[in-house]
């Protein structure tokens, strides 16, 4: 499977933040999307979760050499900031999610199973979302967003403000999930990126680029994709 | 001094300027039609700085103008009992002094003065001094005509009117002279928009001097006002030394300041938990459907107190009103005639009564906050046929929150219409009982609608949408100039029913058309 971009483009105003967005991702892997401070990376997720009208191109999924267009069910969108209906407890946004879900989601699974695989406590499980801690309430998103298994899945920022354990326990899951899927995760941590990312992309001019590691240790990676960033800068 | 006023003056104007453009940028259409660069486009700008000089010059005499005209005048001339030159200089010398610690201009922690003191660090004795002048001109030249037009209307003496604005700025100063003193001592720094329980315990006493005692008829003896006002002028000339020379402006800002952003916060976070404190904790709630009921059903049971705790006291002060008039035509036959009269060709009125009591805002806003806010930044609840499915639930939803108290109006109207002594035509009973029902029917559907036609906050809960504040400031004001109509029940009745039916079959049509696009967070 493949998630393909094609001519991407996005102006507000006469500011033109995606000029020619043109990339095909594959599955299994992990890309870093790296870009500098206001280059659009929050623009293309938008654009991308269908949040924003595109001004032109398209993008698609290519299963078995045919495209067929992205449905809202493809995507899983997890924001930096979590949201998650606050009146609602844990147990019962998920039992909603599942319900609505019924027809895409693996049925021998069980709500409590759930919770397991993202270790949510037990008597944290039927508390409102509203008393969730920011960490739990991000676990929460995640954890809806992979229940329906999107075949593209965009992070924007997702582990910036989590405590050490919970960013690892995300990092490993993150991991066990790329199997069958793209997973587009946006960030400013360079170590991050390198850390966990299999492919390392700059969003740059409006435009994405691969920045491939070849054979270069970690540090040389490093420099070579500021300079990327820092010459695409003083064109 | 000069310069510091003159920079900070063009920084406030240019705030100003800014605010103006960005409001008209907000307009549907015309906004579109400005540029993005509107704040650097010189014929713009000059535009707003004449609506900027304008509101400038009008902020001299307007306030004044409506504060002599309404609440010393206007008032003032209520009381037949004494005479209004006497209830007048009364009021107006209670409403200064509390006017000199409420309203000091020099203890105000605006939002220029903070960009001015604390972001551009410019010199505070020379703000505060050159603003202070501005303002006590201000006080002087906006006061003089007004206290001379009204005083001559009410027959004040010449001194009084002249003496009034120097006494103003006089007491405005010499409380000035004394914060400043207590704060030399103390190191506390006064905030006027914080006035403590003892400051609100003496507003509401002056308050009740003011407007109380002419009822009782007392007012001030005149050479006991005369000594007082001019005490406080004399006191007034004292404090300009003090207030030239206190040599802390820069800390006591710094404290006023910050004290007031601190409070910005605490007001932002306040919206944010006022919003999460209208979910119940119960948790005994719970609900057995599935899927979006299921949802709905958690939703309005956990926001019960907000969407039908309001519901249920309208209804409950309806029917009281409404059997309140039944007693009343019992004791008061004579009454019957008269209520009989209005009632046949009030209906109009009910639209506007409607619209007061309709839930449809609150309960849209308490959607969006709790819930859709969150859940829109999942893709699965923006598929169409769930964003439909969604739709159906809560129009059901909100017109059951609202139809109850329009039910007991309506079917009370028509007791009333019978009981006053009924009309020929037997059939004017059920049209105004379907009408009132259709109306609330009508607002409904109607924030339901604009609500999911126009999604108007985007993801950090604010109002983006022009278009919606316009929307709704068009339907107060339709619903406004209804009150004038007079109307005959049954062309009014059904005019209202017809239209009702038609518009929200036009609205559902719309919504089933436009909202999977339209129903989105805002950018």
């Amino acid at each position: 499977m493949r998630f393909i971009i094609r001519h991407l483009s996005k102006h507000f105003g006469k500011k033109q933040v995606l000029k020619d967005v043109d990339f095909a991702f594959e599955s299994g892997k992990i890309y870093g999307l790296l870009g500098r401070n206001g280059a659009g990376k929050t623009t293309l997720f938008n654009c991308l979760n269908r949040d924003l009208k595109v001004d032109g191109g398209d993008f698609c999924i290519e299963e078995d050499g045919k495209e067929r267009s992205v449905t809202a069910t493809d995507i899983g969108y997890v924001l930096s900031t979590p949201t998650v209906p606050e009146f609602l407890t844990g147990r019962e946004f998920l039992k909603f999610f599942l319900d609505i879900n019924r027809d895409s989601v693996r049925a021998d699974r069980s709500i409590d199973d759930y919770f397991e695989e993202l270790s949510i406590e037990p008597e944290d499980r039927d508390k409102l979302l509203k008393d969730y801690s920011h960490g739990m309430k991000n676990k929460m998103q995640m954890l809806i967003n992979i229940i329906a298994r999107p075949n593209v899945l965009l992070l924007d920022e997702p582990l910036t403000s989590l405590d050490v354990v919970v960013a690892e326990e995300m990092k490993t899951l993150l991991r066990s999930l790329k199997k069958d899927r793209v997973t587009i995760f946006s960030t400013h941590i360079m170590d991050l990126a390198l850390d966990l990312c299999d492919e390392i992309v700059l969003l740059n001019h409006g435009e994405l680029e691969a920045i491939p590691k070849e054979n270069l240790d970690n540090d040389e990676f490093k420099t070579r994709i500021i300079d990327a960033l820092r010459e695409e800068d003083h064109e | 001094m000069n310069r510091t006023f003159r920079i900070s003056f063009a920084l406030k104007n240019t705030y100003r300027v800014n605010s103006i453009i960005y409001s008209l940028k907000q307009i549907p259409f015309f906004g579109k039609l400005l540029p993005d660069r509107a704040y650097g486009v010189k014929g713009l700008k000059y535009f707003a700085n004449i609506l900027s000089i304008v509101w400038e010059i009008l902020s001299i005499f307007l306030g004044k103008f409506l504060y002599i005209a309404l609440m010393v005048f206007g008032l003032g001339s209520l009381y037949g009992a004494m005479p209004p030159d006497r209830v007048c200089t009364h009021i107006f010398f209670f409403l200064t002094v509390i006017g000199a610690f409420a309203n000091t201009y020099m203890f105000n922690p605006s939002r220029d003065r903070y960009y001015a003191l604390i972001l551009m660090r410019m010199d505070a004795r020379a703000y505060a001094l050159s603003h202070y002048i501005y303002a006590m001109i201000k006080v002087l030249v906006g006061f003089l005509p007004f206290t001379l037009i009204y005083g001559k209307m009410a027959g004040a003496p010449l001194w009084f009117c002249l003496l009034s604005p120097f006494f103003v700025a006089g007491l405005k100063m010499t409380v000035v002279m004394i914060d400043l003193m207590d704060y030399e001592r103390s190191g506390r720094a006064a905030n006027e928009n914080r006035l403590g329980k003892a400051g609100w315990i003496l507003l509401f006493v002056l308050l009740a001097a003011a407007y109380g005692l002419p009822a009782l008829e007392f007012v001030l003896p005149v050479p006991v006002m005369a000594a007082l006002m001019i005490g406080s002028v004399c006191s007034g000339l004292a404090s300009i030394w003090k207030i030239a020379t206190f040599a802390f402006y820069g800390e006591m800002y710094k404290d006023i300041l910050a004290q007031s952003m601190y409070q910005m916060e605490v007001a932002m976070d306040a919206a944010k938990t006022s919003n999460q404190k209208m979910i119940s904790t119960d948790t005994r709630i719970q609900s057995r459907k599935k899927g979006f009921e299921y949802l709905n059903e958690l939703f309005i049971k956990r926001h019960r107190k907000i969407l039908w705790r309001s519901s249920l006291r309208l209804t409950a002060v309806c029917a009281v009103i409404i059997l309140g008039m039944l007693l009343a035509f019992r004791l008061q036959p004579a009454l019957r005639i008269r209520i009989n009269q209005v009632i046949m060709v009030f209906l109009p009125y009910f639209v506007f009564i409607m619209y007061a009591i309709n839930r449809g805002t609150g309960f849209t806003r308490a959607l969006f906050m709790n819930c859709d806010h969150s859940l829109l930044t999942y893709s699965f609840f923006k598929e169409p046929k769930m964003v439909l499915k969604l739709f159906r639930i809560r129009l059901r939803e909100i017109i059951k929150i609202n139809l109850l108290p329009a039910a007991v109006l309506g079917g009370g109207l028509a007791l009333l219409l019978y009981a006053s002594g009924g009309t020929d035509r037997p059939i004017e009973y059920g049209i105004l009982f379907v009408s009132i029902v259709c109306m609330s029917v009508f607002f409904s559907v109607h924030y339901l609608t604009i609500y999911y036609l126009l999604q108007p906050y985007n993801a950090a809960t604010d109002m983006k949408s022009g278009t919606y504040q316009i929307v709704l400031s068009a339907t107060y004001l339709v619903c406004f100039f209804m009150m004038r109509l007079r109307m005959p029940i049954l062309i009014f009745g059904c005019i209202c029913i017809a239209f009702s039916v038609l518009y929200c079959v036009v609205a559902c049509l719309l919504v089933y058309r436009l909202a999977p696009k339209t129903f989105r967070l805002r950018n």
